[in-house]
């Protein structure tokens, strides 16, 4: 087999060597430590990655360095090559076994606040005791409570939907296999909502963010009110593919958000919901993206209000992706372009004198 | 007693080409529509693969959908062969599908380029298989992608002539640099991907099927072969190649081919041929087959490019 090989290949291999040689050996207890101790840094790579694999994305981080972009494109280009063998069954908020759930609408709410594992009300100051080794031995261990939590919380919603405040909503029974799917499907616009809720999903939490905080900060129409976020574990519930019995294939770290504003569908006074959620726990990703999700329905000119500028620029593979496609060489597309600007200068400019027409500017199809 | 393991089916790391079957089924559905409807952008789903999206991934996917044992597989980034990214490509694809692979355009079944079309005329049988980073030839009118779709349905180019006749109107001259957008079978316009102006031409009634994908914009399109493909240009001002004339490659010596421009110290610059595999056959005094533009520099296909015409104004 004649194999065409040249300078290139032997400076790309040269140079993926000298990034292993920077990051040194890989071990199975590195990528071990990543899982345990980094849990949400896992999670931000597997919801972006949309694949719930928190070994892979221990392996992913410890092999692209910590490079996010990169770790999400390897857990993604894995995934594009695994068959979905089976739909699991949709996860309920009721039924998740939920850990934290606070609603910023009510003082208190049925179930009550649970405000479960955060750093939200920490003081944000470097733990230097522990860089000295002189932090206590002991792993923090949680104080037992007097009464165990309930394992599940009823949905806020559920609430205003009973009082009118919202619309209800008559499920929409669908087979699985029949739900649009954003990872097989041509996208297009107008997009079906699974597609809306699964580009979120699995949207860069950067992006998210910037999008839905110009919405927030007054580019955009509404104000959000925290209606329920809520982190949890969701069954993975399978049916046997013979007996068709009902099983668990494990459970796996989920997380919603809704938003809640003023103003009911066509016009009726009411409230309206935005929705987000996601593999893996990411609040400020899911308020961002709730938010969105009621953005993208407004008429209003502002980008974060149309699906497609939402949903084309915070996909993260792709706009990191092009983003660093341009340390590609450019040089044909360049000369082409010199070429056009050299006749533009020759027919308006001499050489030694000032320019005797000066040409107004005008738009170029960018290459 | 049997247990799960002995039930399973072996472990299988990829499928052969990388991409499974069901992706690869719907990239040729894709592909035979594109073939039968010019020029039209198809959408597809576009699987991620392990190169980063915008570095070919779309080209990617129709290469592997394509390729097979027997393939004989030439990639090119700028012309080149040896250029990083398609050296890289390169040994994906050949790692995938043990597919051989050469630098000889004339013996290439899948020819997959980045921003060129080689200057050795294409034959009936291969594959060009173009990169694109930006499948919308009316971004620039609108970045909307919907809008344009609505645009391409009615084949309401105006806006396209417009920016034409602003062109003429301020430069007395079309000043559209790499991608030029281009009329295909008389129906759709198309942005050719970012290949020069140079390399525009050579789409018209091509003997070779040309294949353009973007993996990241999901949309792939093509010109099969024997196809009218004509730049957008007014009857009175026709389209322009870039002006290379006296360029002489510092290698070969040749002319009247796309050159690259290396800026020298002294402020002067040297030029060399772009298409690399060309270049090698003549330093390696090897038989080359005919190219779309004689040493004269005029083009094979009689009357086609036009001498320059400059509106006065």
């Amino acid at each position: 087999m004649y194999v065409a090989a040249r300078g290139g290949e032997d400076a790309i291999q040269h140079a993926e060597l000298f990034y292993q040689a920077m990051l040194g050996k890989l071990t199975p207890e590195a990528v071990k430590l990543i899982q345990q101790q980094l849990p949400f840094l896992l999670d931000k790579v597997m919801g972006e990655g949309s694949l719930y694999a928190p070994d892979l994305a221990a392996l992913a981080l410890a092999q692209t360095g910590g490079d996010l972009y990169e770790a999400v494109l390897l857990l993604r280009a894995y995934r594009s090559t695994q068959p979905r063998i089976a739909y699991a069954e949709p996860v309920s908020a009721n039924e998740v076994l939920t850990v934290r759930r606070i609603s910023a609408a009510f003082k208190d709410i049925p179930g009550g606040q649970v405000l479960g594992p955060t750093l939200d009300y920490s003081h944000r100051l470097l733990r230097l005791d522990i860089l000295d080794g002189i932090a206590e031995d002991e792993v923090p261990v949680a104080p037992e409570a007097e009464n165990p939590a309930p394992p599940t919380y009823p949905a806020v919603a559920d609430w205003q939907r009973s009082q009118g405040l919202l619309p209800t909503i008559e499920p929409d029974p669908i087979e699985p296999v029949s739900i649009p799917d954003v990872t097989t499907d041509a996208v297009l616009f107008p997009a079906p909502r699974a597609h809306r809720l699964q580009a979120l999903a699995r949207a860069d939490t950067g992006g998210v963010l910037a999008l839905g905080y110009a919405s927030m900060r007054g580019y955009g129409l509404i104000h959000p009110t925290v209606n329920e976020l809520r982190l949890g574990y969701a069954e993975v519930e399978l049916k046997h593919p013979v007996t068709g019995a009902a099983f668990s294939a494990g459970r796996v770290r989920v997380s919603q958000a809704e938003v809640i504003t003023s103003g009911g569908e066509n016009g009726k006074a009411g409230y309206q919901l935005g929705f987000a959620a996601t593999m893996g726990w990411n609040e400020v990703k899911l308020i961002a993206a709730s938010t969105l999700d009621m953005e993208m329905n407004s008429q209003e000119p502002h980008p974060a209000h149309s699906e497609e500028f939402v949903m084309y620029h915070t996909e993260p593979v792709e706009a990191s992706g092009f983003c660093i496609h341009f340390k590609l060489p450019h040089y044909v597309t360049f000369a082409s372009s010199m070429d056009s600007v050299r006749k533009v200068i020759a027919t308006f400019y001499s050489k030694d004198e000032k320019p005797n027409q000066q040409p107004e500017t005008a738009t170029e199809v960018q290459p | 007693m049997t247990t799960l393991s002995d039930l399973a089916q072996p472990r299988q790391d990829y499928s052969y080409g990388f991409m499974d079957a069901y992706a690869k089924r719907e990239l040729r559905r894709r592909i035979l529509k594109a073939i039968a409807i010019p020029g039209y952008q198809v959408p597809y789903a576009s699987r991620e693969l392990p190169i980063a999206r915008g570095w070919g991934t779309g080209g990617l996917q129709v290469t592997l959908s394509l390729v097979g044992p027997e393939s004989v597989v030439k990639v090119i980034d700028q012309g080149a062969d040896d250029s990083v990214n398609a050296a890289n490509l390169r040994r994906f694809i050949t790692r995938m599908s043990g597919a051989e692979t050469t630098t000889d355009t004339l013996k290439a079944t899948i020819l997959q380029s980045r921003h060129r079309i080689p200057e050795e005329v294409m034959q009936e049988g291969q594959a060009l298989v173009l990169q694109v980073p930006d499948p919308e030839p009316l971004r620039g009118v609108t970045a909307d992608m919907s809008k344009a779709h609505q645009l391409h349905a009615d084949s309401d180019y105006g806006q396209m002539w417009l920016l034409l006749y602003e062109q003429l109107v301020r430069y007395r001259q079309y000043i559209q640099g790499a991608s030029y957008p281009s009329l295909v079978n008389g129906l759709y316009i198309i942005s050719p991907s970012p290949i020069p102006r140079w390399d525009t031409p050579k789409l018209h009634q091509a003997a070779h099927l040309t294949l353009l994908s973007a993996g990241r914009e999901k949309r792939l399109y093509a010109v099969p072969p024997y196809t009218d493909v004509y730049p957008l240009e007014f009857s009175d001002v026709p389209f322009q190649v870039e002006d290379q004339q006296g360029w002489v490659c510092k290698t070969t010596g040749v002319q009247n081919k796309f050159m690259n421009e290396l800026p020298q110290e002294d402020g002067t610059s040297q030029y060399e041929l772009s298409d690399s595999g060309y270049a090698e056959k003549l330093v390696k005094n090897e038989a080359v087959g005919a190219t779309y533009y004689d040493d004269q520099g005029d083009f094979y296909y009689d009357g086609y490019l036009k001498p320059p015409v400059q509106p006065s104004l």
